[in-house]
Protein backbone atom coordinates (compact mmCIF):
# COMPACT_ATOMS: atom_id res chain seq x y z
CA UNK A 1 0.00 0.00 0.00
CA UNK A 2 2.77 2.96 0.42
CA UNK A 3 3.55 2.57 -3.44
CA UNK A 4 -0.06 3.75 -3.77
CA UNK A 5 0.35 6.46 -1.04
CA UNK A 6 3.14 7.83 -2.53
CA UNK A 7 1.99 8.04 -6.33
CA UNK A 8 -1.28 9.57 -4.59
CA UNK A 9 0.94 12.34 -2.62
CA UNK A 10 3.10 12.94 -5.68
CA UNK A 11 -0.03 13.62 -7.78
CA UNK A 12 -1.29 15.77 -5.39
CA UNK A 13 1.68 17.79 -5.00
CA UNK A 14 2.25 18.08 -8.51
CA UNK A 15 -1.44 19.49 -9.01
CA UNK A 16 -1.05 21.67 -6.10
CA UNK A 17 1.98 23.02 -7.23
CA UNK A 18 -0.39 24.02 -10.77
CA UNK A 19 -1.72 28.04 -10.33
CA UNK A 20 -4.91 28.36 -9.13
CA UNK A 21 -6.26 29.98 -12.32
CA UNK A 22 -4.00 28.28 -14.64
CA UNK A 23 -7.11 27.65 -16.62
CA UNK A 24 -6.81 31.21 -17.57
CA UNK A 25 -3.55 31.64 -18.61
CA UNK A 26 -2.68 28.77 -20.68
CA UNK A 27 -5.38 28.14 -23.18
CA UNK A 28 -3.56 28.80 -26.33
CA UNK A 29 -6.15 28.59 -28.29
CA UNK A 30 -7.91 31.74 -26.56
CA UNK A 31 -4.42 33.65 -27.03
CA UNK A 32 -3.85 33.02 -30.34
CA UNK A 33 -6.58 36.16 -30.90
CA UNK A 34 -4.94 38.55 -29.51
CA UNK A 35 -2.89 38.36 -32.60
CA UNK A 36 -5.61 40.35 -35.01
CA UNK A 37 -6.37 43.33 -32.92
CA UNK A 38 -8.51 45.64 -34.55
CA UNK A 39 -9.45 48.16 -32.23
CA UNK A 40 -8.61 49.70 -29.20
CA UNK A 41 -11.42 50.27 -26.80
CA UNK A 42 -10.22 47.25 -24.90
CA UNK A 43 -9.19 47.82 -21.11
CA UNK A 44 -6.66 46.28 -18.96
CA UNK A 45 -8.57 44.46 -16.68
CA UNK A 46 -7.04 40.87 -16.70
CA UNK A 47 -5.81 39.25 -20.28
CA UNK A 48 -8.26 36.76 -20.39
CA UNK A 49 -11.40 38.90 -19.35
CA UNK A 50 -10.86 41.27 -21.71
CA UNK A 51 -9.90 39.28 -24.45
CA UNK A 52 -13.76 39.34 -26.00
CA UNK A 53 -12.66 43.01 -26.47
CA UNK A 54 -9.85 42.27 -27.99
CA UNK A 55 -11.76 40.05 -30.69
CA UNK A 56 -15.66 42.02 -30.68
CA UNK A 57 -14.85 43.50 -33.81
CA UNK A 58 -13.44 41.18 -35.97
CA UNK A 59 -14.47 40.69 -39.44
CA UNK A 60 -14.26 37.10 -39.37
CA UNK A 61 -17.87 35.62 -39.86
CA UNK A 62 -19.18 33.24 -37.02
CA UNK A 63 -21.97 31.74 -36.64
CA UNK A 64 -25.06 33.65 -36.61
CA UNK A 65 -27.95 33.99 -33.63
CA UNK A 66 -29.74 30.70 -33.38
CA UNK A 67 -33.46 31.99 -33.64
CA UNK A 68 -35.10 30.12 -30.82
CA UNK A 69 -39.01 31.23 -30.12
CA UNK A 70 -37.15 33.63 -26.77
CA UNK A 71 -34.86 34.97 -28.97
CA UNK A 72 -36.69 36.15 -31.96
CA UNK A 73 -39.57 37.44 -29.26
CA UNK A 74 -36.55 39.63 -27.98
CA UNK A 75 -35.46 41.02 -30.98
CA UNK A 76 -38.82 41.61 -31.99
CA UNK A 77 -38.78 43.55 -28.85
CA UNK A 78 -35.74 45.81 -30.11
CA UNK A 79 -33.21 44.17 -27.99
CA UNK A 80 -29.53 44.44 -29.14
CA UNK A 81 -28.67 40.65 -30.22
CA UNK A 82 -24.97 39.44 -29.71
CA UNK A 83 -23.49 36.05 -30.29
CA UNK A 84 -20.53 34.93 -28.21
CA UNK A 85 -18.26 31.92 -29.38
CA UNK A 86 -17.34 30.52 -26.44
CA UNK A 87 -14.59 27.78 -25.62
CA UNK A 88 -15.19 24.41 -24.41
CA UNK A 89 -18.64 24.17 -24.49
CA UNK A 90 -19.34 20.39 -25.16
CA UNK A 91 -22.10 18.77 -23.08
CA UNK A 92 -25.39 20.11 -21.60
CA UNK A 93 -23.90 20.72 -18.49
CA UNK A 94 -21.64 23.38 -20.02
CA UNK A 95 -24.59 24.75 -21.82
CA UNK A 96 -26.32 24.80 -18.30
CA UNK A 97 -23.75 26.97 -16.34
CA UNK A 98 -24.29 29.45 -19.51
CA UNK A 99 -27.77 29.36 -18.74
CA UNK A 100 -27.71 29.98 -15.16
CA UNK A 101 -25.04 33.03 -15.37
CA UNK A 102 -26.06 34.60 -18.28
CA UNK A 103 -29.83 33.99 -17.08
CA UNK A 104 -29.40 35.75 -14.08
CA UNK A 105 -28.29 39.36 -15.44
CA UNK A 106 -31.34 41.78 -15.71
CA UNK A 107 -29.93 42.75 -18.92
CA UNK A 108 -30.48 39.54 -20.77
CA UNK A 109 -33.94 39.66 -22.25
CA UNK A 110 -33.52 36.21 -23.98
CA UNK A 111 -30.17 33.39 -24.21
CA UNK A 112 -29.36 29.72 -25.84
CA UNK A 113 -26.70 28.10 -26.27
CA UNK A 114 -25.98 26.12 -28.88
CA UNK A 115 -23.06 23.11 -28.66
CA UNK A 116 -23.53 22.54 -32.56
CA UNK A 117 -21.87 26.12 -33.13
CA UNK A 118 -20.57 26.56 -29.89
CA UNK A 119 -21.89 29.81 -29.41
CA UNK A 120 -23.82 31.97 -26.96
CA UNK A 121 -26.81 33.89 -28.46
CA UNK A 122 -27.93 36.54 -26.01
CA UNK A 123 -30.60 39.14 -26.80
CA UNK A 124 -30.59 42.03 -24.23
CA UNK A 125 -33.36 43.96 -22.65
CA UNK A 126 -34.04 47.17 -24.80
CA UNK A 127 -31.98 49.78 -23.93
CA UNK A 128 -29.61 47.51 -21.63
CA UNK A 129 -25.91 47.04 -22.56
CA UNK A 130 -23.35 44.13 -21.44
CA UNK A 131 -19.82 45.11 -22.30
CA UNK A 132 -17.58 42.59 -24.19
CA UNK A 133 -15.56 42.67 -20.76
CA UNK A 134 -19.04 41.77 -18.41
CA UNK A 135 -19.77 39.21 -20.84
CA UNK A 136 -16.32 37.36 -20.71
CA UNK A 137 -16.38 37.81 -16.76
CA UNK A 138 -19.39 36.07 -17.08
CA UNK A 139 -18.36 32.82 -18.93
CA UNK A 140 -15.21 32.63 -16.43
CA UNK A 141 -18.05 32.29 -14.00
CA UNK A 142 -19.41 29.90 -15.99
CA UNK A 143 -16.48 27.98 -15.85
CA UNK A 144 -15.99 28.57 -19.98
CA UNK A 145 -13.97 31.26 -22.06
CA UNK A 146 -14.94 33.84 -25.27
CA UNK A 147 -13.26 33.93 -27.75
CA UNK A 148 -14.96 36.16 -29.99
CA UNK A 149 -18.08 38.23 -29.35
CA UNK A 150 -19.95 39.84 -32.40
CA UNK A 151 -23.03 42.28 -32.25
CA UNK A 152 -25.86 44.05 -33.97
CA UNK A 153 -25.58 42.79 -38.15
CA UNK A 154 -22.74 40.84 -37.29
CA UNK A 155 -24.66 38.70 -34.62
CA UNK A 156 -27.52 38.49 -37.07
CA UNK A 157 -25.12 37.19 -40.20
CA UNK A 158 -26.23 40.13 -41.98
CA UNK A 159 -22.89 41.83 -42.18
CA UNK A 160 -21.39 42.54 -45.27
CA UNK B 1 -31.18 2.97 15.76
CA UNK B 2 -27.92 1.45 14.33
CA UNK B 3 -30.24 -0.71 11.97
CA UNK B 4 -31.95 2.59 10.91
CA UNK B 5 -29.55 4.21 10.25
CA UNK B 6 -27.65 1.67 8.29
CA UNK B 7 -30.62 1.34 5.88
CA UNK B 8 -31.01 4.92 5.32
CA UNK B 9 -27.28 5.30 4.28
CA UNK B 10 -27.41 2.00 2.31
CA UNK B 11 -30.75 3.81 0.73
CA UNK B 12 -29.36 7.14 -0.13
CA UNK B 13 -26.41 5.09 -1.46
CA UNK B 14 -28.26 3.05 -3.86
CA UNK B 15 -30.61 5.64 -4.82
CA UNK B 16 -27.44 8.21 -5.38
CA UNK B 17 -24.51 6.92 -7.05
CA UNK B 18 -21.61 8.12 -9.29
CA UNK B 19 -18.55 7.60 -9.43
CA UNK B 20 -16.52 9.76 -12.00
CA UNK B 21 -18.72 12.68 -11.22
CA UNK B 22 -19.22 14.53 -14.27
CA UNK B 23 -18.43 18.20 -13.47
CA UNK B 24 -17.26 17.67 -10.36
CA UNK B 25 -17.14 21.61 -10.01
CA UNK B 26 -19.89 23.52 -11.00
CA UNK B 27 -20.36 27.25 -12.41
CA UNK B 28 -20.45 29.74 -9.38
CA UNK B 29 -23.31 29.38 -7.46
CA UNK B 30 -24.21 26.50 -8.27
CA UNK B 31 -25.59 23.30 -6.21
CA UNK B 32 -24.80 19.87 -7.38
CA UNK B 33 -25.98 16.25 -5.98
CA UNK B 34 -23.80 13.22 -6.85
CA UNK B 35 -24.53 9.68 -6.21
CA UNK B 36 -22.06 6.90 -6.64
CA UNK B 37 -22.45 3.06 -6.61
CA UNK B 38 -20.08 0.71 -7.21
CA UNK B 39 -18.63 -2.37 -6.51
CA UNK B 40 -17.25 -1.47 -3.24
CA UNK B 41 -19.38 1.62 -2.30
CA UNK B 42 -22.40 4.03 -2.41
CA UNK B 43 -22.11 7.58 -1.81
CA UNK B 44 -23.86 11.03 -1.68
CA UNK B 45 -22.49 14.56 -2.23
CA UNK B 46 -23.72 17.49 -2.16
CA UNK B 47 -21.81 20.77 -3.33
CA UNK B 48 -21.55 24.05 -3.35
CA UNK B 49 -19.16 26.02 -6.09
CA UNK B 50 -18.34 29.14 -4.61
CA UNK B 51 -15.63 29.58 -7.35
CA UNK B 52 -15.01 28.44 -10.72
CA UNK B 53 -12.09 26.79 -9.94
CA UNK B 54 -13.60 24.66 -6.14
CA UNK B 55 -16.52 23.27 -5.03
CA UNK B 56 -16.72 22.06 -1.43
CA UNK B 57 -19.47 19.57 -0.37
CA UNK B 58 -20.25 17.04 2.38
CA UNK B 59 -20.39 13.72 1.61
CA UNK B 60 -21.74 10.07 2.84
CA UNK B 61 -19.94 6.93 1.82
CA UNK B 62 -21.27 3.36 2.79
CA UNK B 63 -18.78 0.45 2.48
CA UNK B 64 -20.66 -2.41 1.89
CA UNK B 65 -18.26 -5.06 2.48
CA UNK B 66 -16.31 -3.77 5.25
CA UNK B 67 -19.54 -2.35 7.28
CA UNK B 68 -18.80 1.12 7.65
CA UNK B 69 -19.64 4.74 6.85
CA UNK B 70 -17.96 7.69 6.29
CA UNK B 71 -18.88 11.14 6.67
CA UNK B 72 -17.15 13.70 5.31
CA UNK B 73 -16.26 17.43 4.35
CA UNK B 74 -15.26 17.03 0.56
CA UNK B 75 -13.71 19.99 -1.36
CA UNK B 76 -12.51 19.44 -4.93
CA UNK B 77 -10.19 21.69 -6.63
CA UNK B 78 -10.03 22.28 -10.46
CA UNK B 79 -6.37 22.58 -11.08
CA UNK B 80 -6.37 23.02 -14.70
CA UNK B 81 -8.78 23.09 -17.37
CA UNK B 82 -8.30 23.18 -20.87
CA UNK B 83 -10.08 24.72 -24.27
CA UNK B 84 -10.76 24.42 -27.60
CA UNK B 85 -14.10 25.03 -29.83
CA UNK B 86 -14.84 21.32 -30.11
CA UNK B 87 -12.89 19.57 -26.61
CA UNK B 88 -12.38 20.30 -22.81
CA UNK B 89 -9.83 18.57 -20.41
CA UNK B 90 -9.99 18.86 -17.13
CA UNK B 91 -7.82 17.47 -14.55
CA UNK B 92 -9.36 17.71 -10.59
CA UNK B 93 -8.04 17.28 -7.83
CA UNK B 94 -10.27 15.85 -4.78
CA UNK B 95 -10.03 14.94 -1.20
CA UNK B 96 -11.57 14.32 1.92
CA UNK B 97 -11.68 14.95 5.73
CA UNK B 98 -14.06 13.08 8.47
CA UNK B 99 -15.48 10.49 10.55
CA UNK B 100 -15.73 6.61 9.98
CA UNK B 101 -18.16 5.03 12.07
CA UNK B 102 -18.99 1.21 11.76
CA UNK B 103 -22.78 -0.05 10.34
CA UNK B 104 -24.04 -3.26 10.71
CA UNK B 105 -23.48 -4.36 14.19
CA UNK B 106 -19.43 -3.37 13.34
CA UNK B 107 -18.41 -2.82 16.67
CA UNK B 108 -15.58 -0.36 15.97
CA UNK B 109 -15.43 3.10 17.47
CA UNK B 110 -15.11 6.06 15.25
CA UNK B 111 -11.81 6.70 13.34
CA UNK B 112 -10.91 9.85 11.57
CA UNK B 113 -10.99 9.53 7.75
CA UNK B 114 -8.90 10.93 5.13
CA UNK B 115 -8.98 10.39 1.63
CA UNK B 116 -8.03 12.29 -1.67
CA UNK B 117 -7.02 11.41 -5.30
CA UNK B 118 -7.01 12.97 -8.73
CA UNK B 119 -9.72 13.30 -11.46
CA UNK B 120 -9.02 13.67 -15.09
CA UNK B 121 -11.07 13.82 -18.28
CA UNK B 122 -11.27 14.79 -21.91
CA UNK B 123 -14.41 15.13 -23.79
CA UNK B 124 -15.51 16.36 -27.52
CA UNK B 125 -19.23 16.11 -27.85
CA UNK B 126 -18.75 12.70 -29.16
CA UNK B 127 -15.76 11.06 -27.16
CA UNK B 128 -14.50 10.80 -23.56
CA UNK B 129 -11.92 9.70 -21.69
CA UNK B 130 -11.37 9.63 -17.69
CA UNK B 131 -9.07 8.61 -15.26
CA UNK B 132 -9.48 8.72 -11.18
CA UNK B 133 -7.83 7.88 -8.59
CA UNK B 134 -8.67 8.17 -4.82
CA UNK B 135 -6.68 6.95 -1.73
CA UNK B 136 -8.30 6.56 1.69
CA UNK B 137 -7.56 6.20 4.54
CA UNK B 138 -9.84 4.96 7.78
CA UNK B 139 -7.64 3.83 10.15
CA UNK B 140 -8.64 0.64 11.31
CA UNK B 141 -11.32 -0.08 9.12
CA UNK B 142 -9.40 0.26 5.57
CA UNK B 143 -6.50 1.36 3.60
CA UNK B 144 -7.81 1.27 0.19
CA UNK B 145 -6.47 2.69 -3.04
CA UNK B 146 -8.56 2.70 -6.09
CA UNK B 147 -7.95 3.71 -9.91
CA UNK B 148 -9.99 3.73 -12.59
CA UNK B 149 -9.96 4.36 -16.68
CA UNK B 150 -13.28 5.27 -18.76
CA UNK B 151 -13.61 5.67 -22.22
CA UNK B 152 -16.67 6.13 -24.59
CA UNK B 153 -18.60 7.46 -27.33
CA UNK B 154 -21.65 9.06 -27.93
CA UNK B 155 -23.45 7.50 -31.08
CA UNK B 156 -25.15 10.96 -32.05
CA UNK B 157 -24.39 14.52 -31.03
CA UNK B 158 -27.20 16.16 -29.00
CA UNK B 159 -27.51 19.91 -29.05
CA UNK B 160 -28.71 21.60 -25.96
CA UNK B 161 -32.05 20.17 -24.05
CA UNK B 162 -31.53 17.23 -26.27
CA UNK B 163 -31.01 13.69 -24.10
CA UNK B 164 -27.35 12.65 -25.02
CA UNK B 165 -26.52 9.36 -25.08
CA UNK B 166 -22.97 7.74 -24.29
CA UNK B 167 -21.64 4.25 -24.02
CA UNK B 168 -18.73 3.84 -21.86
CA UNK B 169 -16.82 1.42 -20.67
CA UNK B 170 -15.37 2.07 -17.31
CA UNK B 171 -11.98 -0.34 -16.02
CA UNK B 172 -11.19 -0.05 -12.36
CA UNK B 173 -8.41 -1.48 -10.30
CA UNK B 174 -8.74 -1.99 -6.88
CA UNK B 175 -5.30 -3.93 -5.30
CA UNK B 176 -6.83 -5.36 -2.13
CA UNK B 177 -10.06 -6.58 -3.98
CA UNK B 178 -9.58 -10.64 -5.06
CA UNK B 179 -10.85 -9.16 -8.21
CA UNK B 180 -8.73 -6.37 -8.58
CA UNK B 181 -9.45 -5.44 -11.81
CA UNK B 182 -13.10 -5.50 -13.10
CA UNK B 183 -15.07 -4.27 -16.02
CA UNK B 184 -18.03 -2.39 -16.31
CA UNK B 185 -19.86 -1.55 -19.63
CA UNK B 186 -22.06 1.76 -18.90
CA UNK B 187 -24.73 3.97 -20.85
CA UNK B 188 -24.92 7.06 -19.31
CA UNK B 189 -28.04 9.38 -20.24
CA UNK B 190 -27.38 13.30 -20.27
CA UNK B 191 -30.44 15.91 -20.20
CA UNK B 192 -30.37 19.80 -19.28
CA UNK B 193 -29.66 19.10 -15.08
CA UNK B 194 -29.72 16.26 -14.91
CA UNK B 195 -27.00 13.13 -15.90
CA UNK B 196 -27.91 9.09 -15.25
CA UNK B 197 -25.50 6.38 -15.82
CA UNK B 198 -26.75 2.34 -15.56
CA UNK B 199 -24.28 -0.35 -15.74
CA UNK B 200 -23.24 -3.66 -15.27
CA UNK B 201 -20.05 -5.16 -13.47
CA UNK B 202 -19.45 -7.93 -15.67
CA UNK B 203 -16.66 -9.46 -13.43
CA UNK B 204 -18.06 -9.21 -10.24
CA UNK B 205 -21.78 -9.23 -11.50
CA UNK B 206 -22.71 -6.30 -9.78
CA UNK B 207 -25.25 -3.24 -10.57
CA UNK B 208 -24.12 0.32 -11.34
CA UNK B 209 -26.24 3.32 -11.06
CA UNK B 210 -24.91 6.75 -10.83
CA UNK B 211 -26.93 10.42 -11.14
CA UNK B 212 -25.64 14.14 -10.71
CA UNK B 213 -28.18 17.21 -10.29
CA UNK B 214 -27.35 20.29 -10.93
CA UNK B 215 -28.86 23.59 -10.30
Amino acid sequence: MHLPVKTVLITVALGLYLPANAQEHDDHAAHATHDTHEHHDHNDQGADSGQASHDAHHTNAGPAITRTEDIESALEQGGEPIVADVLGVVCDFCALAMNKIFGKREEVAAIYVDLDTKALSLVLVPGASLSDQTIAELAIQAGYRIADVRRGDEALGMAS
Amino acid sequence: MTTARTALLLVIGCLTSIAAAARPVSYTGGWTVIGESDRQSSSALVHYTPSPNMSLGLKTEVNRDSDFAIYSVHPTYLAKRWFDANYQGNLYIHGGIGVASGINNNPQSDQMALYGGVMADWETRSLFVGYRNRYLDAGDYASQFMQAFRAGFAPYEGDSGDLHTWLMLEIDHRPSDPDSVTATPLVRFFKGPLLIEAGYNLTVNQPLFNFTYRF
